[in-house]
């Protein structure tokens, strides 16, 4: 028999019985919906997780460090138990790391504090130095009007994060927004500060009692020392602040400030010429490295799969490591868990449908008793009848399958929008249907509808040709 | 002439509580082709039963049928089916049309089994239904005809896949007499027309005298063969030597 048809004959003997195929139909299109639905909502925690993780870095970023010229972490990081690398990062190693296999990129961040004055308001800064396609690949969701630094111009440009605001606090009194709980009334985006940097030299200058009196003998004046040490105040003014307001929309970048590297590092050098500038290592003597030594590395994989392997070798290299891809990991089993949770309550109905797929299949077979074996005695290969049936159950959870997705298409857009209107701190919807859950469900929807199908066919197949011909 | 259905030595016992009943004790005969023949019988004498086997739908407990010098006593279930739509055509005695089809559609099912196209099936299946009469009533579901249009159809279904052998249970069982000599007539002139060989099974001695041979068996035996040939019907009875 040709396939046409067989699926002519099954589709006309579905269409006999139509209340019945509607019943049936309904119950695959609530098991459909019910799987795609629950599945979708943990598909939609896990695509807000990527989100999340993209903030942060995205799922293809290594973070590289090396030996911390502070001593302070030093500690630290022993306290962990976790190996101390002896290796600085330096322009070579950034250079090395790109030649690495896998790498896409490999770019140097310094970071360092400083201080932020503005009016009567002072605050520190986390500051983050970083290339130009460094910052770019981080995403910052900037205001409107906001733009990155631009890598050639002569002053330090910044970004803020939208909460460094709460940073700032009243000079005088050294109150900040937890204690007077008002955001100082500052305009990052317009407004220019004084950035200082060598925070030494300003507290040194600012309390010159102390100042003097720490100092050695045979100095000629407070006044003269202080101006002489005075720190340059940079005046900077912002590139770009970060979408958000200033108190409730954490992001992982909230609380820093950016800037490019080079005008930072020019920035530092001049600063603090013939000295150790903080943060960057000395020698036994006191006096500077020759060579710059980044705060870390950030490397990005070419592909996630990578990253593993990737993170493994620059290790082997004798560097710190730190990636997204463990969080990632780890998150990933859980979701996996949630999903199947979910998947297994619509799973449930799926299967109650099965059974009345069934069930309709076996009350059509008795119906059709006698017409099965006309059938046969005609011709009707065994091998036709049961793929006729086989094809009606079929049908019935393609019908299903594709009702239900439209069905739950319409739930996922009404769930999406009943809770944007609240904000729960979850980025993206928290129902995501992708293409393939359509088509994977859908094909399952046929199979199970074949599966509930098959020993209904096969009796079908079975059946006695004689009972069409016996005359009652 | 050339035997189209060969049974030797056939037996079929059906089990009844501890004791076997003997449907069939022991059947020899040829049917030659192109011949039309009839088993009479009174309803238990097995003539089902010796239909049914022939048309490979049961298996005999003992003894060999061999069509066209295939034996099919041995055949599994789905090479039955094979030889059933290669070469054989059916008609019932309840028509057993498929009640969602049109007249066209039911006639052309047997090709549809063989995988014919539907254009070359639909074709052949209305010169089928021309030939029974029934041109009026192609688009016809079976519920809107009458007992012998049905009929008809059924008479056009069983040939319309050009077998060799038409099997026909009680072809005119549930119609009126007036009806029945019409299908009767029709099947007769049909098997003359195009040199098919059928096999009639009815308890009616009166639709007998259409076929050129007449069994008779009782209880399991063909007690007689009557044999009638050519136009005047010419009566040689002879007596079925029993086995």
């Amino acid at each position: 028999m040709r396939w046409s048809d067989l699926l002519r004959m099954s589709i006309s003997s579905l269409k006999r019985r139509r209340l019945r195929t509607f019943l049936t139909v309904l119950g695959v299109v609530i098991g459909t919906a019910s799987i795609v639905v629950m599945i979708s909502l943990g598909l939609g925690l896990q695509q807000s997780m990527y989100e999340e993780v993209e903030q942060n870095g995205g799922t293809t970023s290594l973070t590289v460090t090396g030996k911390q010229a502070n001593d302070m972490y030093m500690y630290a990081a022993m306290a962990e138990g976790e190996e101390q690398s002896d290796k600085y990062i330096t322009d070579e190693v950034i250079e090395e790391l790109r030649g690495l296999e896998h790498v896409k990129s490999a770019n140097p961040v310094l970071n360092v504090s400083a201080i932020a004055l503005k009016g009567g308001y002072m605050a520190y800064i986390n500051l983050y130095g970083m290339s130009a396609e460094e910052l770019e690949s981080r995403n910052f969701e900037l205001k409107p009007g906001g733009r990155l630094p631009d890598p050639d111009s002569q002053e330090l440009e910044l970004v803020y994060g939208n909460m460094v605001i709460q940073d700032f606090m009243e000079e005088s009194t050294g109150k900040g927004y937890w204690e007077t709980g008002e955001l100082p009334d500052i305009d990052l985006e317009h407004d220019s500060v004084f950035l200082i940097l060598d925070q030494d030299g300003y507290f040194a200058s600012q309390d010159t009692v102390s100042a003097g009196m720490s100092e050695a003998a045979g100095e000629t004046g407070p006044e003269t020392s202080g101006q002489k040490k005075a720190p340059k105040k940079y005046v900077v003014r912002a590139s770009g602040v970060m979408e958000g307001d200033g108190i409730n929309d954490y992001n992982a970048n909230s609380w820093s400030v950016f800037c490019d590297i080079d005008i930072l590092k020019s920035c530092l050098q001049k600063e603090f010429r013939g000295r150790a500038i903080p943060g960057q290592p000395t020698t036994q003597s006191g006096k500077p490295y020759k060579q710059f030594v980044y705060t870390s590395a950030s490397v990005q994989a070419d592909d996630m799969e990578h990253v593993e392997e990737l993170t493994t070798t620059i290790r082997s290299l004798g560097y710190d490591v730190t990636s997204n891809i463990e969080y990632i990991n780890s998150m990933k089993k859980q979701f996996a868990m949630v999903q199947a949770v979910l998947g297994g309550i619509g799973a449930v109905s799926l299967f109650v449908a099965a059974i009345g797929i069934a069930n309709t299949m076996m009350m059509s077979i008795y119906e059709r008793t006698k017409e099965i074996g006309v059938m046969k005695v005609i011709g009707c290969g065994l091998k036709n009848i049961r793929q006729m049936f086989l094809l009606e159950a079929g049908f019935i959870g393609f019908m299903g399958g594709i009702v239900g997705n439209l069905l739950s298409l319409l739930m996922s857009v009404v769930i999406n929008a009943l809770v944007s209107g609240q904000s729960m701190g979850i980025g993206g919807s928290l129902s995501y249907i992708p293409v393939w859950l359509v088509g994977a469900s859908l094909v399952f929807a046929v199979l199970v509808g074949m599966a509930a199908g098959y020993f209904p066919a096969l009796r079908a197949m079975k059946l006695s040709p004689l009972a069409a011909i016996r005359n009652e | 002439m050339k035997s189209v259905i060969q049974v030797n030595d056939l037996y079929k016992l059906y089990r009844v509580g501890d004791s076997y009943v003997r449907a069939l004790d022991g059947v020899s005969f040829e049917i030659r082709e192109g011949e039309f023949c009839a088993i009479v019988g009174t309803s238990g004498s097995g003539k089902s039963t010796l239909l049914n086997m022939l048309a490979g739908l049961e298996k005999p407990t003992k003894g060999e049928v061999i069509i066209d010098g295939h034996h099919i006593e041995g055949l599994k279930e789905d090479e039955l089916v094979r030889f059933r739509r290669e070469n054989v055509g059916f008609i019932f005695q309840s028509f057993h049309l498929i009640g969602t089809m049109d007249a066209v559609e039911n006639v052309a099912l047997p090709l549809t089994f063989r995988g014919v196209a539907r254009r070359i099936r639909t074709e052949k299946a209305e010169r089928m239904l021309d030939m029974v009469s029934l041109s009026r009533h192609k688009k016809h579901l079976p519920n809107q005809m009458s007992g012998g249009q049905q009929q008809r159809v059924g008479v056009a279904r069983a040939l319309v896949s050009d077998p060799r052998i038409i099997f026909a249970d009680e072809p005119t069982g549930n119609l009126d007499s007036h009806t029945s000599e019409d299908v009767m007539n029709l099947m007769k002139r049909v098997v003359q027309e195009q040199g098919r060989t059928l096999v009639m099974v009815t308890h009616d001695d009166h639709l007998a005298e259409y076929a050129d041979r007449v069994f008779h068996i009782i209880d399991g035996r063909i007690v007689k063969i009557e044999e009638r040939t050519g136009a005047a019907p010419r009566r040689k009875e002879r007596e079925h030597e029993s086995i």
